[in-house]
């Protein structure tokens, strides 16, 4: 029964998101099959916690997951209408279908490791808490949640794309169950896996090296099995993955006239903020890599537009913390000028500790090498657009 | 050909092949061992929980119990939760707690030592469904409350007590 609900869950995220796909897509332009499921589940996860959030302002109790499910199947309707063209497709090499097998085994790994592990304290106390709360009280997070002293430590103040998707889970199981929660962060790396796949043929016009490189995710720890990984319920990996996507849009989108990419950038930019707080920082670099390529570019003004459904998401979830009185949590100082200038003498410890974090083979393996010698070959290509925002991107996260 | 097979094609290729090896060879272990540290755990609702609580008290199953005490008191009242400051179970115990707790507000108070005695002084008992030590010691003059594993315990305020 437990099996049906996800899938019944996991359905409506995915037909929302599609419905949502090819409104942003023209019907001419191909996107491959990993292309559209990665797509489909970040716009319908997005979509659905923004209709919950949105819509629980107003309704609360059956009412809600039932307008919500209206949606996406009115989103899925007319993502029936308009269908996204799959790409003319030659028979898969024997190397290809090689790593596919290697790619699906991992993914199996990871869901088994994602179900013998339990939440992280993060992902229980700081993501499960408000889906579990706002469930009990009829999908709305509680008032007296957000003003609270007391569960300050669960930091009220965090955005609501993933608590908001395991309520959705709840909503579709009839129960708050933090066994079944746990499978949307392996849906997330099936995700990060088919974009790596997708933007790997992208950019090399080759689908082994994509194959490959998703392989190879698998083997860096912090991505599967450290904390923060994949399977213990952070937001850190999804945040991630919409960030992936995010910078993987906009590196498509410096091909002239390529505006289906600039709208995908547009709507996964907007999604940022609302995944992590951090992703505000994210935001801010992704944003600012938007424009430097609407410049280069030479494209018209009204592509600066890309940036309002994010400054909407930041300033509305601002509104409603401050409309609900939310305790600010004490582990954070807040962001002005006289922060930044009392606490300078950080910059060289800090530095230090990223330094430290490059060459920790236990939580990176090698990945930091191996990205370090990608760079290395970037740097002959810098003149490109394209590889201008890779750098940036990978720099700024650092 | 000459350009197919050229010095610089072989090293890049062993390049990455170098690479590729060194990294399997040092990630596998690291996830080999998360992978078997675990077995598969029984599916309940609550089951982060808990583990939680089972892994800081050691007692099984007991988050169905807390929630089941806590819906029992009056929600309009506040439960007052001690922890220790220099205890990194105690805290995590109390915030384990202060989840199950809802609907009721709570109040964490992480304290020096295990003797929560003055603090509780100040409290109201008029405004407390409960108070519970986590890995404290429970004043004297307060009656036993129920106690779960090592190291928790939830005395209710009843007119009794207060």
């Amino acid at each position: 029964m437990s099996a049906l609900a996800l899938l019944g869950a996991f359905g409506t995220l995915l037909v929302a998101g599609y419905g949502l796909l090819t409104l942003l897509v023209h019907q001419e332009t191909r996107f491959g099959l990993t292309e559209q499921i990665a797509f489909s589940w970040l716009l319908g996860t997005g979509a659905v916690s923004l209709l919950l959030w949105i819509f629980g302002l107003f309704v609360h109790g059956v009412l809600l997951p039932a307008l919500v499910s209206i949606v996406c199947l009115l989103l899925g309707f007319v993502g029936w209408r308009r269908m996204v063209s799959l790409p003319f497709r030659c028979a898969p090499k024997s190397f290809e279908i090689f790593l596919g097998i290697i790619v699906v085994i991992e993914i199996a790994v990871v869901f088994y490791l994602s179900f013998v592990h339990t939440f992280g304290w993060d992902g229980l106390l700081n993501w499960e808490i408000k889906a579990h709360y706002a469930f009990a009280n009829g999908g709305v997070l509680p008032a007296t949640y957000f003003s609270d002293s007391g569960r300050a430590f669960s930091h009220p103040e965090y955005p609501l794309a993933i608590p908001f998707t395991e309520l959705w889970l709840y909503f579709w199981l009839g129960e708050a169950d933090q066994f079944c929660a746990k499978a949307i962060f392996p849906m997330f790396y099936v995700i990060g896996t088919f974009l790596v796949i997708a933007l790997g043929r992208r950019l090399t016009g080759k689908t082994w090296t994509g194959l490959l490189m998703a392989a190879f995710l698998f083997f860096v720890p912090q991505i599967t099995v450290e904390v923060g990984s994949a399977i213990t319920g952070y937001a850190d990996f999804p945040l991630g993955i919409f960030y992936l996507a995010t910078i993987g849009c906009l590196f498509c989108a410096t091909e002239p006239k390529n505006d289906t990419f600039f709208r995908l950038y547009a709507s996964c930019l907007a999604l940022l903020p609302w995944v992590k707080r951090d992703g505000l920082i994210l935001w801010v670099v992704a944003a600012a890599c938007g424009v430097f390529v609407i410049l280069r570019t030479k494209r018209a003004s009204r592509y600066f537009w890309a940036l309002v459904p994010g400054l909407l998401i930041i300033c509305g979830w601002r509104f409603y913390l401050s409309a609900m009185h939310a305790t600010q949590s004490a582990d954070f100082l807040p962001v002005n000028w006289d922060t930044f200038s009392n606490h300078l003498y950080r910059v060289l410890p800090l530095l230090s500790a990223l330094l430290a974090e490059f060459h920790n083979l236990s939580a990176w393996g090698l990945f930091w090498f191996v990205v370090a010698i990608g760079v290395a070959y970037l740097l002959g290509q810098i003149r490109t657009p394209g590889s201008l925002v890779l750098l940036t991107a990978l720099c700024c996260i650092c | 050909m000459a350009s197919r097979f050229s010095y610089g094609r072989i090293a890049h290729v062993m390049l990455w092949c170098g690479l590729a090896v060194a990294s399997l060879g040092i990630s596998i272990p690291k996830i080999y061992s998360g992978a078997t540290a675990y077995p598969l755990r029984p599916t309940r609702p609550l089951h982060t929980c808990d583990s939680y609580l089972k892994f800081a008290t050691g007692a099984s199953g007991a988050s169905k119990d807390l929630i089941s005490i806590f819906q029992s008191m009056t929600a309009s009242k506040r439960i007052i939760i001690f922890t220790r400051k220099d205890d990194a179970f105690s805290s995590g115990l109390g915030m384990t707690t202060a989840y199950l707790a809802s609907p009721h507000l709570v109040r964490l108070f992480e304290i020096n030592g295990t003797h929560p005695d003055n603090e509780l002084a100040k409290v109201n008992p008029d405004e407390v469904a409960a108070v519970v030590f986590c890995r404290m010691n429970r004043p004297a003059w307060l009656p036993a409350g129920k106690i779960f594993g090592s190291g928790l315990e939830i005395v209710s305020m009843s007119k009794k007590v207060q």
